[in-house]
């Protein structure tokens, strides 16, 4: 009998980093070999409980493990959540396609994060390091709720000090202990060296930040074909079948899930 | 290969069924009542009986008819079941169990449910192995499609608004028209083709009289199902894309949902109609996969983790299933997902009607404001 697509592979958590206090990074063993390209997604399982669509945060060019970064917010979320090194779960994927590397060479890039959406974009910006001569500069604009619901805290400052990277966080409240910029993320998304003529925006996180995000990159002067978005909905079988994740034309699993915004303007209620 | 017909006679039909019935788990039409009665309010006198497919073996020979319209139930409960176990892990092995089913052969299929066979291949089939329903493939290869023509139709039936003719031309093994003391066969598959074969003695070339006589037959049908189709004025599939699109804002959404009960019935009587959730069950030490349908007319459909749902309001999953039949499909495969069966018209407790709607879209965008 031909592969059965619903199958999920056997993973085992090697390791669990608590990020923040709802976010947690999951180091994922697979059976098997998993690649994947940066942007693509997988479908989690818990055993017994379900699947939950997730894009790997660690570097596509490692194969034999793979980190997850995970918001605790629903069932399948919440029993990750309490799992402990050593246990088993299953992946499905990768799915979709991911970020059109090639359309970046010898642009500005600039890369706009929220919350746990800095995820996906850690596992792009893995990929960027090692074909960093293909850009220009990398710009990360990264948001937060607060200090405390910061990501990857112990990266962002190494990432920093890479050639040709720029990065500024923000928080949208603010506390004594904090020193940069206090606000939500498009309020850093201002004075940025960037040629916009030639540059790409890539972002994701809530779909509330992404809409108010990509209205004030419009208003920059991006024009909507380098703008790409990474979209999500309830995305169950990853490949076009199950009907869930369908955005107009398209089905967010297949054809996304980055997407440009030239794709979807003309799409009604894309950030519902 | 060349389509081959046949006559076989009345008194031969239960032979036939008994010689499929060596290979295949056969299904058949049987007449039944049903509550659900849509009156036609022009004059018309249209039937209102309802026919189910029933398990060869498990009926009354007696009970066996020829169904004059498609049966109550849509086609893919044959090839997608409502619910199935679609893995186990993670056991020792899992690879999948080979099901020992005997294939399906389905006697009283119309030509809608062909139609709408296409929409499910699309979904379920694929060029590439590694976005093909393994279990649908298997199952839809294994068929024997046994359609039939139409001589009849019921009053939510509209497949000639869309153009699709109550009788089969294609996408089946074996077609039966009914003609003067038997059927005309037709013969349209290497399989139907080594049936026939094998019963040669049941069956006569047909004449040239009676392929004409079946022409007359299916050309009087189609002039009544067109009269009683011009009484609701549904709008031809060439606009369907347009007019759904411009009535994104339409009131009609919001007023065809104050009778939804929710029951999903629409979606899940729908012969287009294909998604599904994956769930997950503890079974024993292993888990199981199950594929199970679900539809946009429920509202936990596009819910996600953390409590986002965009289709919170009842009027945006009506509408989201209208865009998903006449937009989405039409922009992905080139035709619109829907074959005019009725069957969500027959089904629906608050008397929701997709003709209505299809109409009132098109008076919207096309007839001025009075």
């Amino acid at each position: 009998m031909m592969k059965n697509i619903y199958q999920p592979v056997e993973a085992v958590i090697e390791n669990i980093i608590q990020e923040t206090s709802a976010i947690k990074t999951f180091t994922l063993k697979p059976k098997t070999d998993f690649s994947f390209v940066t942007g693509q997604f997988i479908e989690l399982t818990v055993p017994g409980l379900g699947e939950a669509p997730f894009t790997p945060s660690s570097d596509p060019g490692i194969k034999e493990r793979m980190d997850v970064t995970i918001m605790k917010t629903g069932a399948v979320t919440s029993k990750l959540h309490e799992m402990q090194k050593g246990q088993v779960v299953g992946i499905r994927g990768p799915f979709g396609k991911g970020y059109p590397l090639h359309k970046f060479k010898g642009k500005d890039l600039l890369i706009v994060g929220g919350g746990v959406g800095l995820a996906p974009l850690r596992s792009l910006l893995f990929s960027l390091f090692s074909t960093i001569d293909n850009y220009n500069k990398v710009l990360l604009r990264y948001g937060s709720r607060t200090a405390n619901d910061i990501v990857y805290k112990g990266s962002i400052g190494e990432w920093a000090k890479r050639d040709k990277f720029d990065i500024v966080t923000s928080v949208d409240i603010g506390d004594p202990s904090w020193q940069g910029n206090v606000g939500l993320v498009t309020t850093i998304l201002k004075d940025m060296p960037i040629d916009l003529n030639n540059a790409s925006a890539i972002v994701c996180g809530p779909p509330i930040m992404m809409k108010f995000v990509t209205l004030k990159l419009l208003d920059l002067g991006f024009k909507p074909k380098d703008i790409y978005l990474s979209m999500e909905k309830s995305m169950s079988c990853g490949l076009g079948k199950c009907g869930h994740c369908r955005l107009g034309k398209f089905y967010i699993c297949k054809d996304g899930p980055v997407f440009t915004y030239e794709e979807l303007k003309d799409i009604h209620d894309i950030w519902d | 290969m060349k389509m081959e017909t046949y006559f076989l006679s009345n008194e031969d039909i239960l032979k036939f069924y008994d010689r499929i019935v060596k290979d295949y788990q056969l299904y058949v039409p049987v007449k039944t009542k049903t509550p659900i009665k849509i009156a036609c309010d022009y004059g018309f006198s249209l039937p209102t009986d309802d026919y189910i497919l029933k398990e060869y073996s498990a009926v009354n020979k007696e009970e066996i008819v020829f169904n004059e319209y498609r049966p109550i139930e849509p086609v893919r409960t044959f090839f997608n079941q409502y619910k199935e176990e679609v893995g186990e892990y993670f056991a020792q092995e899992t690879i999948e169990k080979d099901k020992k089913e005997k294939p399906v052969a389905i006697s009283g299929i119309k030509n809608c449910d062909i139609f709408s066979l296409k929409i499910q291949d699309f979904v379920f089939l694929g060029k590439d192995d590694d976005i093909v329903d393994p279990f649908y493939k298997k199952r839809r290869q294994d068929a024997l499609i046994i359609s039939g023509d139409c001589p009849g139709f019921k009053e939510a039936c509209f497949c000639r608004a869309f153009d699709i003719n109550p009788y089969c031309e294609q996408g089946f093994d074996f077609n039966l028209s009914v003609l003067n003391n038997g059927y005309l066969v037709d013969v349209n598959s290497k399989k139907a083709n080594l049936i026939a074969g094998s019963i040669r003695d049941l069956l006569t070339p047909a004449t040239l009289g009676q392929l004409s006589g079946r022409s007359a037959k299916r050309d009087a049908v189609i002039r009544k199902l067109d009269e009683h189709l011009s009484h609701h004025k549904i709008p031809k599939k060439e606009v369907l894309q347009e007019i759904v699109k411009a009535g994104h804002n339409s009131q009609i959404w919001h007023e065809q949902m104050r009778t939804c009960v929710e029951c999903g019935g629409c979606i899940f009587m729908c012969d287009t109609c294909h998604c599904f959730l994956l769930s997950d069950e503890i079974s024993g030490n292993n888990s199981k996969r199950l594929r199970v349908w679900d539809g946009c007319l429920l509202k936990n459909f596009t819910r996600v983790a953390g409590g986002g749902n965009a289709l919170k309001m009842r009027y945006m999953r009506l509408r989201n299933r209208y865009i998903k039949k006449f937009d989405f499909f039409i922009d992905n495969i080139g035709f619109q997902a829907c074959c005019g069966c009725g069957r969500c018209i027959d089904v629906c407790p608050g008397r929701i009607d997709i003709r209505n709607i299809l109409r009132r879209l098109y008076d919207e965008k096309y007839l001025p404001a009075s």
